[in-house]
């Protein structure tokens, strides 16, 4: 079944939220804010979030997919993960 | 042959002995012996071209690279001695460093030259993107004779220190370890740490001191599971040594299943306490290497080695073991573990923690260094490892000052005041906390926060977490009040 890219954002945003932003607002955690670039995951939680996306929307990422090319934001993160999952 | 006196003899010998071996291997690129030698001495003739040698200090600015092994031996070979900076780290902190250690040279990469203009002239352009460049300033101080390489680390004054090595101290090191692990030509080495880590020191001469092929691991891979699982298996590496915090990712997120590591007969450890339900996990994929736990601050290097039995029967953390053969060591009544020896650093470069120094010598001349590790004996006459005396901690296997996060903190003008503890996890994992005091409410947010701090700490010293308050609990002597602040976590 396709996902919507907000459906998608929206189950991102949250894993982010709750795993690397407690006891935080996170009014200010937008689509583009940097990731990776901006200290809020290191290479840890980079690979927690890369096993989140696997088992949430049923793909394997390649080896060389594990990248902050295609990890930095949660917009980022949703289009990689739509191209994987609706082709 | 001789002994090695100097650490460029190593890849002397090795060049004459294992010529067309493969000495380095980077990104489909390798380098033999033979190669490596003459082109650090081509790099080395440019360098006496403005006269370095003895006394003199070199900075090497750029990431891990072919090029940046040649530039090492070429200054150990003009006998100055060589400073490794974290080309990840924010440029502030690096330009401190270089300014710090009074270089009078810098071999950069391209991308970071414009920071380092004014202070610094072009010689030349060298090859891949390096540039030769000299300072400016007229006098610089004398490094101490024999002097190799300086290391910085955080320093408890807020600033990182830089710890100085001498090139007979580095190879007492390395002779344990080729009389400890035995390696052969036939060996292919990791290079997982970066050349500012002292893990670097083991990877790099142990390796080209036996003829053997060192795999340089870049950045990226480094800290990327997948990759380096796949790289481990396709270069048929035989010596790894790393963190464990990297073993664990490997374990965790390599998908180790889908290769083969048959040729993998050793993996050191060291930086930290591996737990042992997540080296066990790692044993499960990797049964047949020997493992060991090393232990050493940057200040002694490798001090105390602990062989992994076969079966892992406690859940106990493993010890840091016996001392190694070329050192001595002693406990304080306080359980401050002392350890004596020629691999000591020479001392920390221009310290303002000279008042306090933890270098002393005895009666019979040994030197001897506090390490701030508290330990005990166990009943197999091993060390075991039990906190610090003071507020240095450990992650990630990088050690990290708390107080140079707090002082990073203390730079932002919409902080007030603020205070850094560090605790552990469920899975033993130091965590750091950051209490803040901001001027406006506008401030209080975890991401503006971390995004300062990527800006102005290298990643390993970002806190976890941020708790805003409106003031720092004291204690009756008016100094922050850390035992309170443990219990707001």
């Amino acid at each position: 079944m396709k996902k919507n890219i907000n459906e998608i954002k929206n189950s991102i945003k949250s894993f982010i939220a709750e795993s690397f932003l407690k006891n935080s607002p996170i009014n200010d955690l937008t689509d583009s804010t940097l990731l990776i670039s901006g200290g809020i995951m290191d290479s840890i939680s980079t690979m927690q979030l890369v096993s989140f996306l696997e088992k949430e929307f049923n793909f394997e990422f390649q080896a060389h997919e594990v990248d902050r090319d295609n990890l930095d934001s949660i917009a980022v993160i949703a289009n990689f993960v739509s191209s994987k999952i609706n082709g | 042959m001789v002994n090695p006196t100097k650490l460029y003899q190593l890849l002397d010998q090795s060049a004459q002995k294992y010529a067309d071996n493969v000495a380095l291997f980077f990104q489909e690129e390798s380098i033999s012996y033979s190669q490596l030698k003459k082109k650090s001495e081509k790099l080395q003739l440019q360098l006496s071209d403005i006269n370095i040698g003895e006394g003199d200090r070199i900075a090497i600015y750029s990431h891990k690279s072919i090029d940046f092994v040649i530039a090492q031996f070429a200054i150990l070979k003009s006998e100055a001695a060589y400073l490794p900076i974290d080309a990840n780290a924010p440029i502030e902190r690096n330009s401190y460093i270089i300014n710090n250690c009074e270089v009078k040279a810098l071999i950069i990469h391209k991308s970071f030259y414009e920071s380092f203009k004014q202070n610094f002239t072009l010689v030349s352009e060298l090859e891949n993107d390096l540039l030769f460049l000299k300072s400016n300033k007229e006098t610089l101080i004398k490094s101490p004779p024999d002097l190799a390489y300086i290391l910085y680390t955080s320093g408890s004054t807020g600033k990182p220190k830089g710890v100085m090595y001498s090139h007979k101290a580095a190879l007492e090191f390395i002779n344990w370890s080729s009389a400890t692990f035995a390696p052969t030509n036939n060996d292919c080495f990791s290079s997982h740490a970066p050349f500012h880590f002292d893990l670097s020191i083991f990877d790099l001469f142990v390796s080209i001191k036996h003829g053997a092929k060192l795999i340089l691991i870049d950045d990226q891979t480094a800290k990327q599971p997948l990759l380096l699982a796949q790289l481990i298996s396709e270069q048929k590496i035989s010596i790894w040594y790393s963190t464990p915090t990297i073993l664990n990712m490997l374990a965790t997120y390599g998908k180790l299943q889908k290769y083969n590591y048959e040729t993998l007969r050793l993996v050191l450890f060291a930086g930290e306490v591996f737990p042992i339900n997540q080296f066990l996990n790692l044993k499960h994929y990797w049964k047949k290497p020997t493992y060991y736990n090393l232990y050493g601050p940057t200040e002694t290097n490798v001090c105390t080695h602990y062989k992994i039995p076969d079966e892992v029967k406690s859940l106990i953390a493993f010890p840091i073991g016996k001392c190694c053969e070329h050192y001595k060591s002693k406990i304080l009544p306080s359980g401050e573990l002392l350890i004596g020896g020629n691999g000591i650093m020479l001392d920390y470069w221009q310290s303002e923690e000279k008042n306090s120094n933890p270098l002393s010598k005895d009666e019979h001349n040994t030197v001897w260094y506090k390490t701030g590790d508290l330990v005990e004996i166990d009943s197999a006459n091993n060390f075991i490892f039990k906190g610090r005396i003071d507020r240095m901690v450990k992650r990630n296997g990088f050690r990290i000052e708390l107080l140079e996060i707090e002082q990073a903190l203390h730079q932002h003008p919409e902080i007030i005041e603020n205070a850094v503890i560090a605790t552990t996890d469920e899975e033993n994992a130091t965590i750091i906390t950051a209490f803040v005091c901001c001027k406006s409410v506008d401030w209080e947010s975890v991401i503006k926060m971390k995004e300062y701090c990527s800006k102005n700490l290298p990643v390993y010293m970002i806190p976890n977490n941020f708790i805003f308050i409106k003031s720092l609990p004291q204690t009756a002597s008016n100094k922050i009040d850390y035992q309170q602040l443990k219990q707001l976590i």
